[in-house]
């Protein structure tokens, strides 16, 4: 347990380098392309307008007042996030052998780099999102805006925790990156994102809270679109993403000192 | 005064093959008790340790597990048995380019590197200068480095490492690519960190530089530290090993690399290396200016072709005194024939002054790819008279006095 927080305690010491770290892979991600930081919004922006399409109508599905676009941009921002950083995550250590190598420094800055590099893209992305609120004349309310970063903090941490896991067992079997892409795809669909949770059967609905994506998604519209307070299911979600953390930290490290040997 | 790095009794165990773990042991805490056959020790029962200022010379073929070894003290890697305590902040070099990406500027690069090392972005900022001017690439600091040359790239990746101030810098075989007049900064830069206390691992196989820069030498051969003691021992102690190796067939480094590796192939194998003075008869002491001869008989086990003998004399701490080749006094030598022996012989004046001496003889393939064989301490001999001149060469002065001017 002792040192379990010494760990995050050294971890500070190399704060600067999970900055500059963060930073070059920002930079190196947008180095040679033409357009650049617009890639963090050309994606999410796109896979919503496809949804957009298909579900204002051909399949049209109730969303209330809210335009279509703005409901699923609302939570496709935060999933792309969560995904990709995830992604990119499982992928920080195998994706860096040069350095695990050869170089001794916490193993743990790798991942956590590359959820701030996403993290960049996700603010990039959200100011489309406040673009098309303005443009569709919906009001922002700023109480909502001060917990929005808390909704934020339970969603890194539940993508920390995963990422942490797959980044570490990555190491071992290149499988793991597979089986995560793949679990991230069924896991879009089993979240609130081109669809509302009304549209799931009331039967099905507190298992289908089990997700804990669907709480932190459903918070991000009860705040940004609905002007309400997030529902209970937050809690549970936060509950669920603190032990995600927790436990991914802790494999993580346990992990640590065989990646150099493996790799 | 506290070591700054103690090692005891460190093993570093590597499963050979491919294999995959299996899931639960992953997670065991007993690494140890699986199948010893399939496990190769790269590092086995290294102890040593180095007290502030102190410079230790690693030196071994390849594969005798320095890399590791160095990849064990930075904490890459922990070890399978014993212990590594290290005080104070380390800088490592163990692989040129490593922490650098390519895509970004050299400017980048020093603080990703930097940070890398474990300094704050305040601390890099403020040496920033230093390493600029050290690696000597202030018009390309705004280049992404992967249009650097490998030069430029040990001389920046020098430059960061040894500018963070390590209590503890570990330099690999990286400073090979650079060119002499920044090998030479480098070792100043060494010596300069040294006496400010820092402690210094070197491993390199190129012996003048260890026993340039490192007082202390370990040998190491298959994974054991051989022979531990002045850098200038180690290097003869270490080619003493590789003769032995070379007896026994027991190497199998790639010819291509041998000479940079000191690996011998024994296709010739010198019998006996003889002091003579002018009478032709052996001697251990001669006279300062003396006419002597060293015969050096050989026996030829496979077909030679044109080998190159060379001679050196050096001091005990391996500083070269003299230093030659048949290859450069332009003689060409004969093809000889499995079985066959001869004796050669180099002819010199011995225009030094009183002191102890050592004489180092090796043969080496006409094309210099690898040695035949080679012994870095031959023989001991000392040089007597000179009267009481200091230094090295005996330039053999004369004084004289020519029309003195009294008081005009």
């Amino acid at each position: 347990m002792i040192a379990y927080f010494q760990n995050v305690k050294s971890l500070y010491g190399y704060k600067d380098l999970l900055y500059t770290w963060a930073y070059r892979i920002v930079r190196a991600r947008y180095q040679q392309s033409v357009l650049g930081g617009l890639w963090a919004i050309i994606v999410p922006i796109t896979t919503t307008l496809i949804f957009s399409v298909i579900f204002t109508f051909f399949i049209p599905v109730n969303t209330g007042n809210t335009p279509y676009l703005v409901f699923s941009y609302t939570a496709m921002v935060p999933w792309t996030f969560f995904s990709s950083s995830i992604t990119d995550m499982v992928d920080s250590l195998t994706g860096n052998m040069n350095l695990v190598s050869k170089i001794y420094f916490p193993r743990e800055i790798l991942p956590i780099a590359s959820l701030i590099a996403r993290l960049v893209d996700a603010f990039i992305a959200y100011i489309i999102l406040a673009i098309l609120m303005v443009y569709y004349k919906m009001p922002i309310t700023i109480p909502g805006l001060l917990l929005l970063p808390f909704i934020l903090l339970i969603q890194i941490a539940l993508s920390l925790g995963i990422g942490f896991i797959g980044g570490a067992l990555n190491v071992f079997y290149r499988d793991i990156r597979h089986v995560f892409v793949l679990g991230l795809q069924l896991w879009f669909y089993a979240s609130p994102i081109i669809y509302p949770v009304t549209a799931v059967p009331e039967n099905l609905r507190s298992l289908y809270y089990l997700n804990p994506m669907a709480g932190v998604l459903e918070a991000y519209r009860a705040i940004l679109i609905y002007h309400t307070l997030p529902g209970p299911s937050i809690y549970y979600s936060a509950g669920v993403s603190i032990l995600a953390l927790v436990i991914g930290y802790w494999v993580f490290k346990r992990l640590e000192f065989q990646f150099a040997d493996i790799i | 005064m506290q070591s700054t790095i103690t090692l005891d009794q460190v093993s570093k165990r590597y499963r050979i093959g491919t294999g995959l773990t299996n899931f639960r042991n992953l997670f065991s805490i007993d690494r140890r008790n699986t199948n010893p056959n399939k496990y190769h020790w790269a590092v086995k029962d290294v102890s040593f340790s180095l007290l502030p200022g102190d410079a230790m010379g690693i030196i071994g073929p390849n594969g005798a597990g320095k890399t590791t070894l160095l990849k064990l003290l930075s904490q890459v890697t922990k070890p399978t048995d014993g212990s590594i305590r290290v005080n104070g902040r380390l800088s490592a070099l163990i692989e040129l380019g490593a922490g650098f990406h390519p895509d970004l500027s050299g400017r980048d690069n020093i603080y990703l590197n930097g940070t890398i090392l474990g300094m704050r972005r305040a601390d890099i900022k403020s040496r920033f200068d230093n390493i600029v001017d050290f690696a000597g690439i202030g018009e390309y600091l705004d280049t992404p480095v992967k249009r650097y040359s490998s030069g430029m790239y040990a001389r920046l990746g020098f430059a960061i490492a040894a500018h963070v101030d390590p209590q503890i810098l570990l330099v690999d075989e990286v400073l090979a690519v650079g060119d002499y007049a920044f090998q030479q900064r480098c070792y100043a830069r060494m010596d300069e960190l040294r006496s400010k206390g820092t402690s210094l691992i070197l491993v390199s196989h190129n012996m003048e530089a260890i026993r340039r820069v490192c007082g202390r030498g370990l040998v190491m051969y298959r994974g054991e530290d051989i022979y531990t003691g002045t850098a200038a021992e180690a290097v003869v102690a270490y080619s003493d090993v590789l003769r032995d190796a070379a007896r026994k067939k027991q190497m199998d480094v790639p010819v291509e690399e041998g000479i940079s590796q000191r690996v011998m192939t024994f296709d010739a194998e010198i019998e006996s290396v003889k002091l003579l003075n002018g009478h032709g008869d052996a001697v251990t002491v001669v006279e300062s200016g003396e006419c002597v001869s060293v015969g050096i008989a050989v026996r030829f086990k496979e077909m030679v072709r044109n080998p190159v003998f060379s001679l050196a004399v050096r001091t005990p701490d391996g500083r070269i005194v003299y230093d030659t080749t048949t290859r450069w006094m332009n003689i060409e030598t004969p093809e000889f024939h499995p079985g066959s022996c001869c004796l050669v012989k180099f002819t010199l004046d011995m225009s030094l002054l009183a002191g102890e001496y050592e004489l180092g003889v090796d043969i080496a393939a006409s094309d210099f790819s690898h040695l035949y064989d080679s012994l870095e301490s031959a023989l001991g001999f000392s040089v007597v008279g000179a009267n009481g001149a200091k230094g090295l060469a005996n330039l053999n002065a004369h004084f004289s006095i020519l029309n003195g001017s009294n008081g005009q």
